[in-house]
């Protein structure tokens, strides 16, 4: 059994890597590999809105990723820096920064890129999908 | 021994030249996405810096209608491949 990581920098559905790292996640965990840690950047901080409501009959990317953590116990980490500049914003986040309302909430977490290095150190392979 | 993942299509020459400069002798190529388009026999010297070693993602074909289309020196593989791709390989690499 491996331990495996995702980088993901791409946007939900503009581009295809969102898509092919799901795809990915779920055939690690289907063949028996643990599906550790997907870090969020750049544009890819999108896949963790809480906002997303795509037509029920495609794919619901942020779904995906939730159910990776509630069967999986995957971490779905996002760089905060990244986030912030995009409006992903946690309940704590927004209230610091005095902004309305929140974007992002658990099972997602806003994390520093010392947590992409720590995923690096700690997993046994590291995939990256961009666009 | 290493994997390379790329996903653009073959127009992008510069970074398919990228990609043949790292690619190491034990190194192995995987397309994926627009990749598949490089996997056609017309695709032409695309693929001819990477001596055989490459393998193309079978879903990704089937979407842009490329299933019957591959150049008999690619080999295809399905999701499970590109896994086992990852298990034997212990560092991949992404270009895009």
């Amino acid at each position: 059994m491996l331990n495996y990581a995702l980088l993901l920098h791409a946007a939900p559905y503009s581009h295809q890597a969102a898509l092919s790292a799901l795809r990915f996640a779920d055939t690690v965990v289907a063949n028996g590999h643990r599906m550790k840690t997907i870090f969020f950047y750049h544009d890819g901080v999108h896949n963790a809105s809480a906002l997303m409501a795509p037509p029920q009959d495609e794919v619901h990317l942020a779904d995906g990723w939730k159910r990776l953590h509630q069967e999986h116990g995957t971490e779905l980490l996002v760089c905060v820096a990244a986030g912030l500049r995009r409006g992903l914003l946690d309940v704590s986040e927004a209230s610091r920064h005095g902004v309305m309302s929140h974007s992002l909430e658990a099972p997602f977490e806003l994390t520093g890129v010392g947590q992409l290095v720590d995923a690096m150190l700690t997993s046994d392979r590291m995939i990256t999908f961009a666009p | 021994m290493m994997l390379h993942l790329l996903n653009r299509s073959p127009r992008s020459t510069a970074t398919y030249q990228d990609v043949s400069e790292a690619f190491g002798s034990d190194d192995h190529l995987l397309l994926i996405e627009d990749a598949c388009y490089a996997a056609q026999p017309s695709a032409g010297a695309a693929l001819e810096p990477f001596g055989g070693r490459v393998s193309v993602l079978q879903e990704d074909l089937v979407a842009r209608g490329l299933a019957k289309r591959v150049d008999p020196s690619v080999e295809v593989v399905d999701m499970n491949g590109f896994l086992a791709l990852t298990e034997t390989h212990e560092r991949c690499v992404s270009w895009f």
